[in-house]
């Protein structure tokens, strides 16, 4: 930051604009989405492994009746995938240490941060994906076609709202959601289109296609966690290098 | 301190505040919300002692808290706004927009 721009002391417009340009300065010193992005982006990749290495497909004896008849089968097949453990501690450490990351940032670079709004939204949202995943498993195995209870709330399953509620209380809106606040706090809009394409990715029935089933191979969750995964390293390497070339203009 | 209606916005402008150092220096910490003392130097392109000066007539009246402290040997002093700064920062921008809105109109006061 090498301008010297005090305000000029010619006319209101060219005062307002040197104050415009001096908050731009601040702004600019204060940003540093990348870091949240790039951890985020390698927690979801990271999720790719443990689906991977978390996958159980087990033969049981005691199973709910088939759809539409009482007649109960001897056993049945029960697919598990992922681990609600990786993410509520994922999650949680993330926001840590990005709360750390902007601290010492703010602190290194003598200039205050604006990053609180974004983690208190993104810890409550991981909190309640956490809840919600843990509150799913006490249901144990569903009978097909029956009510799916999402905090007391008795869903269709084979609902569209239901996928879409299930989605936005998950880990994936822990992350985007907190991204809009985040664009909000550092005025940013590539950052504010990067949060609406990965929620779009994300929340809209256009990523069903992409969820894989349980019945699929261990490495169905490719397509599912490497697409937002990418999307969000990819937004890590464009904010890092716009950084980078705004500390080299100013140097 | 705001003009009354009527009167010309250029009697609402603070002295304290107009000087372009000093409205400068409301403008980076009212942005930053904390902002160290070197960070002010080189944003603003001054030497310590002229922020110093700057800076400790905002003190006197009442727009700038300033916390001195260590961070590790390294002194360092951070400035934040008190409400009285804020409420300064925004009346001079006000009024600022009020003369360009008179300068453009003509020299008609807004809304008359």
């Amino acid at each position: 930051m090498t301008d010297a721009t005090v305000p000029s002391s010619g006319t209101p417009r060219e005062v307002l604009a040197g104050l415009g340009e001096l908050t731009r300065q601040v702004r600019a010193a204060q940003r540093g989405a990348w870091f949240p992005l790039l951890l985020f982006g390698l927690l979801t990749l990271g999720g790719i492994l443990v689906s991977r290495l978390t996958t159980s497909i087990r033969t049981v004896t005691t199973c709910p009746p088939a759809p539409g008849s009482a007649d109960v089968p001897t056993s049945c097949t029960v697919v598990t995938q992922g681990s609600p453990l990786y993410w509520t501690l994922g999650l949680g450490l993330a926001y840590a240490a990005i709360a750390v990351f902007y601290v010492r940032r703010s602190r290194n670079r003598g200039v205050g941060t604006p990053v609180r709004p974004y983690i208190l939204a993104g810890t409550a949202l991981a909190a309640l994906a956490a809840a919600t995943a843990f509150w799913s498993l006490r249901q144990g195995v569903l009978e097909p076609g029956a009510p799916f209870d999402l905090w007391g709330l008795r869903l269709d399953p084979a609902a569209g709202t239901t996928a879409f509620l299930e989605r936005l209380i998950g880990n994936a809106a822990a992350i985007g959601l907190p991204l809009l606040v985040l664009s909000w706090v550092e005025r940013s809009r590539a950052l504010l289109l990067l949060a609406v394409v990965y929620l779009a990715v994300e929340l809209v029935p256009l990523s069903t296609g992409w969820a894989g089933s349980l019945g699929a191979p261990p490495w169905s969750a490719v397509p599912r966690l490497g697409v937002p995964g990418l999307l969000l390293l990819l937004g890590a390497l464009g904010f890092g290098l716009a950084e980078l070339s705004r500390q080299r203009k100013a140097s | 301190m705001i003009a009354e209606p009527g009167q010309h916005p250029v009697n609402g402008l603070d002295d304290v505040v107009h000087q372009r150092v000093r409205l400068g220096i409301l403008t980076v910490t009212h942005q930053a919300r904390r902002v160290e003392f070197g960070f002010l130097r080189t944003a603003l392109g001054l030497t310590a002692g002229n922020l110093s000066q700057h800076l400790a007539v905002l003190e006197k009246a009442g727009l700038v808290d300033v916390e001195k402290g260590y961070e590790g040997k390294r002194a360092r002093t951070w400035l934040s706004l008190t409400p009285a700064g804020h409420r300064a920062l925004q009346d001079e921008v006000t009024q600022l927009k009020r003369l360009i809105h008179q300068i453009e109109q003509g020299g008609s006061e807004p809304g008359s």
